[in-house]
């Protein structure tokens, strides 16, 4: 029989499975239906692939620890995902200030409202994954 | 912070899965406490001293 903490725990798994499937498919489909790849479709395509490997990984390590009997997050991992977020949130404000800015600066037009929402998710997105790859590993 | 969390587990013989099992972390986390590059709060600090039959003085070595 298992407990409320090990369900929640499986649940978060399944979610992260669904999450992951659904960007990756919406990805595809955006790319496959989108006739001219520009300079924006080249750039995400790295930044993607980053967020899905390490979704994947982390996916799998939580997996790994919960058939071990162990749980699944712990103290260290939650104080890995606070300063993680942290950073996630300040790069958002950033990106979404400097994605414009740089545009201007080296293509002399505003960005789409859309592709700075897209900057804005995939940058933080990306530097939140990391940065909890990065300090999850670290220790502290 | 030093800790001697390593001494204690191998005076009961417990690996670290067993320990972290008995706290109820991942083994990861013993691996670093007993590197010293992790802090526990309090309560880790004190489940992990009552896992070992010590103290939380005893365990842990702080260094002003």
């Amino acid at each position: 029989m298992l407990n409320d903490t090990k369900k929640g725990q499986i649940f978060s798994i399944i979610l992260g499975i669904g999450i992951t499937t659904l960007v990756v498919t919406t990805f595809i489909y955006y790319i496959v239906g989108d006739s001219s790849i520009g300079l924006f479709e080249i750039i995400s395509v790295p930044i993607i692939l980053i967020i899905i490997l390490s979704t994947s990984y982390i996916i799998f390590d939580r997996y790994k620890n919960i058939k071990k009997g162990l749980p699944a997050q712990d103290e260290r991992l939650k104080n890995a995902a606070y300063k993680a977020g942290y950073y996630g949130f300040i790069s958002a404000i950033w990106s979404a200030v400097g994605s414009n800015m740089l545009s201007i600066m080296l293509f002399d037009q505003d960005l789409r409202g859309g592709l700075v929402t897209a900057a804005v998710v995939l940058i933080s997105g990306a530097v939140f994954i990391l940065s909890y790859f990065y300090f999850s590993r670290k220790g502290s | 912070m030093k800790t001697r969390i390593k001494e204690f587990r191998a005076r009961y013989d417990l690996t670290q899965e067993d320990l972290a099992r008995k706290v109820g972390v991942r083994r990861e986390t013993i691996v670093f406490l007993e590197k010293g590059k992790y802090n526990p709060s309090l309560k880790m600090a004190y489940d992990i001293a009552k896992a070992l039959n010590s103290t939380i003085e005893d365990l842990f070595i702080f260094e002003g």
